[in-house]
């Protein structure tokens, strides 16, 4: 089944795609056999100048996608493509190196993602030595410090001498996307890189990255557990719960219509003091099963709207609404009951 | 168009988890910390004496220490200061000469058992698995041999050698203790974001072992370092009155030997012996002491509260 | 009964006062001087009324709290104020005191249940072991009111043979509060108990506290950095920065208007989920280093409304609707300054006895 996400068609072709990315776990000890099923079968692709982001809480599975693709985890099963060119055919080291100048990251805790011994602009330095090997000593500073100015650090040449413990959160996490930014990337995966600072310090990063999108173009896998975040600068949006995807489409439309009850229960727990909530407290916030889950939809536990088939097969995604697919064997039913034209009938479970 | 951010923001209000490495950024602070902490100030006096001692021997000791020229078991007088042996050498030239080995052991000793703690330590940290498993087995099994024993066995084994036996012997049963407290800092490491924002940058293994990882554990390293050296100074000197070192080369543990042997106690030249004991106990004080001080420096949790001077009265 | 209660402005049932701070301040002893963490914060709690005191981190919200609880470490004291709590000054007493008052009458929830939680011990087992300190309980009694108050909190009592690791994170911090519960204090102050959770654990987790707060009464001084988790919730809101409450009054009107800068910029930072999508800036700059604040209004430098009196001296209290606290230039002479907000509050307090 072809990653169908989006029914608008694009131009170009993806930079990075996924499909069916699977990691497993080995949990418990070297003679365990559990597994932990971090994350199961997702499909996702990125294409030129967009920001997608994926929302979830912790235990989604959402930071793992992005170390799978950034090549620091590998996949226990499915593939990703960079440009149609498949991952794991990239055995050379100058390979991976490409693929690395391509594809960066940025991290969430400003605190620990910039090693305390250096000046924080080193990273900056290594990755141009690395990836921009045509540059001389000299133009190398030249583009420290033009990196600098384009992530809002000024006067670059001040900054380019500080030590992370000069700097405050919202400083540092700059230089984490000055760092990514060295190579030149097409894209850039941002692991929740706002959480962990302050409200007011948040808008000014997230600001950056939508510029970053405009001036460079870069796009941008933006991971939160906010979707409110998520919604200011993302044009699609993934929803992942347990590992799995269990809603996606443009922001806009997830938002104003979710299909699948978590995107539903989601929405209705972000505290938005301006709208009116209407409640229930009923929802405790249980964490999911991924450990040896089994099949059936993850979600059935804390699911209002239960039936039969949710305990027995897991939900592929389905069309639920234009370009926009939910993993639910609910919503999908309901989609195929109004839509006269569209839809196959749900896939059922693998 | 882009938000700017000025300058003066840089000075930060939320604590600095600097850690323990941050200190490296900071040469200037470690340096006025060491000289204003009395205890490190101390300890590197004395072993500053020692090594002055050992550097310039030749010019500070006034004799030969082999030459029997002298008469045998003089008391400590003008022409010699701690008397002579009862083979008739000068003690204080024995004295002085005897820092050289003794020191050269201590620190050749104590930086291989240091090398081969980390070696192994952050192996078994950055690779995990079964090779951290196995690793951590072969340290174990080091740390719970008795070292006396073993280092008797191997000393035997040798015949007596020289100094790189003594060394090897040192470092072979010193490694583990090391390697045991290397490892978990490795561990907590290794979770650390910037490790693997290396890894993303393109950076091969090797480079983030030697230049993420190994500068952030440099306190750890020279209080282990401060440790080995100190067990080897002790041990070398306990090899060496048992009569396990060669016992033709001078230093304070063979001084101690001879002195021995010759029963330097009864028959009037006691400083024979408490020369070298005094030096070898002096030594390892310093040695301590300027541990006691980087980790004070590596840990400020260690570091008394001072008071500072002109607080406010409260209100 | 499930449902977000709106209440608005002063609590309901009971109008008595349960803790008063006058001007407290407090000093961290660092190396070189001393850092005012916390500068002249004075409120009232009416009884059974919660507060929601908001503010970025080093703001010295925490600081107020462990202040008032009297849990400052070695390295912190109190250099100035009183802190009036169940007719004693807590600043005066000392620990034996203390002790007696702690937990019966006014407990503490840490922000990190995972690091405030004995992981060795069970559950039960740690809350008798809150109650054996405070109170002589027989060992039926224990039991019982460690079933009783996991109950309370949405607890299977099964679990009080669990140890903290069995539990998850949004379990874990019902526990604490269940451990702040146990002997229903007047007072009960949250440090960022949700800061931990995910979004629906939060949710949960505020609107239980709400419940029990409605059910058993208690005042609430509920800390957080997320303003809009708390807006729905408390009666009252405080804004600190840089050790200063610099807005203070009732949740509605602080938010539908709020009067200080750094208020209305905090408030235009959270982006909604709902309604049009517009650029927002969020506040330029950073918290400023409290080694070296600013001279004058501690906002100053990134105030977008800032004239030439605020650098000059920190502006006092203002009160521009009689019942509300803004600490801005702005204001002045639309209210009316300190001494008569203290002649404001000694009213109120007369009219409540």
């Amino acid at each position: 089944m072809p990653s169908a996400e989006i029914a608008v068609p694009r131009a170009a072709a993806p930079l990075l795609e996924a499909r069916g990315l699977t990691k497993h776990f080995r949990v418990g000890g070297i003679f365990s056999r559990h597994t932990l099923h971090a994350v199961d079968q997702v499909d996702l692709a990125i294409h030129p100048r967009e920001i997608v982001a994926i929302v979830g809480e912790s235990g989604s599975g959402k930071s793992t996608v992005a170390r799978l693709l950034a090549g620091v985890y590998r996949p226990t099963a499915g593939e990703i493509f960079h440009h149609g060119r498949a991952l794991s055919q990239m055995r050379s080291r100058r390979a991976m190196l490409a693929y690395r100048g391509r594809v960066q990251m940025v991290f969430q805790d400003p605190y620990s993602s910039l090693n305390p011994v250096y000046p924080a602009a080193r990273g900056i330095f290594r990755a141009l030595k690395l990836h921009r090997k045509d540059l001389g000593r000299d133009a190398r500073r030249q583009e420290v410090l033009r990196i600098l100015e384009s992530v809002g650090l000024t006067p670059s040449r001040e900054f380019i001498r500080k030590y992370p413990h000069e700097l405050s959160g919202g400083q540092r996490q700059r230089y984490g996307f000055a760092q990514a930014l060295a190579s030149r990337p097409e894209t850039i995966l941002a692991d929740e890189p706002v959480s962990m600072l302050d409200v007011s310090i948040r808008l000014g990063v997230l600001n950056v990255m939508a510029e970053l999108r405009r001036q460079e173009d870069v796009s941008f896998l933006y991971i939160t557990h906010d979707i409110a975040s998520a919604r200011y600068i993302a044009d699609r949006i993934l929803v992942m719960y347990a590992g799995q995807v269990a809603e996606s489409g443009l922001v806009e439309d997830v938002l104003a219509g979710p299909k699948h009850p978590y995107t539903q229960l989601l929405l209705s727990a972000v505290p938005d003091p301006r709208a009116e909530l209407d409640v229930t407290a009923a929802d405790k916030g249980e964490p999911p099963r991924v450990i040896d889950p089994g099949e059936g939809c993850r979600f059935r536990w804390r699911c209002p709207y239960r039936i039969e088939i949710c305990d027995r097969v897991t939900p592929a995604l389905s069309p639920v609404g234009p370009g926009q697919m939910a993993a639910c064997h609910v919503a999908a039913g309901v989609a195929v009951g109004e839509s006269s034209a569209t839809a196959a009938p749900p896939a059922s479970g693998r | 168009m882009y938000p700017e951010v000025a300058l003066q923001d840089s000075v930060p209000s939320e604590a600095q988890p600097g850690g323990r490495a941050a200190w490296l950024a900071r040469p200037g602070r470690v340096g006025r910390f060491l000289l204003s902490n009395r205890k490190a100030t101390l300890g590197f006096v004395i072993l500053g004496i020692f090594i002055v001692m050992a550097i310039f021997a030749p010019m500070i000791a006034p004799y030969d220490p082999n030459a029997t020229a002298f008469l045998p078991t003089l008391p400590p007088s003008h022409d010699h200061f701690l008397g002579t042996t009862s083979q008739g050498q000068d003690i204080f030239s024995q004295l002085i000469w005897g820092a050289r080995q003794t020191l050269l052991i201590g620190g050749i000793a104590g930086l291989a058992a240091t090398a081969l703690s980390v070696l192994v330590g952050v192996t078994a940290a950055y690779l995990g698995g079964l090779v951290d498993h196995i690793l951590s087995v072969i340290t174990d099994i080091f740390l719970v041999i008795p070292a006396l024993p073993l280092m008797l066995v191997i000393a035997a084994y040798a015949q007596g050698g020289g100094m790189w036996v003594l060394i090897t012997v040192i470092a072979v049963t010193g490694w583990s203790f090391g390697a045991r407290q290397i490892r978990p800092q490795a561990l907590s490491l290794r979770h650390r974001d910037f490790l693997e924002s290396a890894r993303v940058r393109g950076e091969n293994s090797a480079y983030i072992i030697v230049f993420e990882i190994l500068p952030n554990m440099i306190s750890l390293i020279v209080a282990i370092f401060l440790g080995a050296a100190l067990y080897a100074v002790l041990a070398a000197a306990g090899l060496q009155f048992i009569g396990l070192g060669n016992a033709d080369e001078i230093s304070w543990g063979t001084m101690l030997y001879w002195g021995e042997n010759n029963e330097a106690l009864l028959s009037g030249s006691p400083l024979w012996i408490m020369a070298p004991g005094a030096c070898i106990a002096l030594l390892g004080a310093s040695v301590a002491l300027i541990n006691y001080a980087v980790d004070e420096l590596g840990n400020p949790a260690l570091r008394t509260a001072r008071r500072q001077r002109g607080r406010r009265a409260a209100g | 009964m499930a449902g977000e209660p709106r209440v608005e402005g002063s609590s309901v049932a009971h109008e008595a006062t349960v803790l008063e701070v006058r001007h407290l301040g407090v000093e961290y002893l660092t190396g070189d001087a001393p850092v005012r963490a916390v500068d002249d914060v004075s409120l009232i709690l009416r009884r059974g009324e919660f507060l929601g005191l908001v503010g970025e981190s080093g703001c010295g919200k925490s600081t107020l709290c462990f202040a008032i609880a009297r849990l400052l470490g070695d390295n912190a004291e109190i250099t100035d104020g009183e802190i009036l709590f169940s007719g004693k000054n807590l600043v005066h007493l000392r620990e034996k005191q203390l002790r007696h008052l702690r937990w019966r009458e006014l407990s503490v929830v840490m922000q990190s249940a995972m690091n405030a939680l004995n992981p060795v011990m069970t559950v039960g087992a740690q809350l008798a072991d809150a109650m054996r300190a405070h109170d002589k309980l027989p060992a039926r009694e224990v039991r019982k009111r460690g079933s009783a108050v996991l109950e309370l909190v949405g607890i299977d009592p099964i679990h009080l043979n669990s140890y903290p690791h069995q539990l998850s994170g949004g379990m874990r911090q019902r526990a604490m509060i269940a451990m702040a519960l146990v002997f229903i204090p007047d007072l009960i102050i949250m440090d960022e108990p949700t800061s931990a959770l995910d979004v629906v654990a939060q949710r949960s987790l505020m609107v239980q506290v709400k419940e029990l707060q409605r059910e058993l009464g208690f005042a609430v001084i509920f800390v957080t950095h997320d303003i809009s988790l708390i807006a729905r919730f408390s009666d009252r809101l405080a804004i600190m920065y840089a050790g200063e409450i610099v807005e203070m009054g009732g949740t509605r009107q602080v938010f539908e208007d709020p009067k200080h800068p750094y208020s209305r910029g905090l408030l235009g930072a959270f982006p909604s989920i709902r309604g049009p999508k517009e650029v927002l800036k969020g506040i330029p700059g950073s918290p400023p280093d409290l080694r070296h604040p600013p001279s004058g209004c501690r906002f100053h430098p990134r105030c977008q409304y800032v004239m030439d009196i605020c650098p000059t001296a920190p502006p006092p209290a203002y009160t521009p609707r009689g019942n509300d606290l803004v600490r801005c230039y702005l204001y002045a002479g639309r209210g009316t300054p300190e001494t008569d907000m203290e002649e404001a509050e000694d009213r109120e307090r007369h009219a409540l006895r």
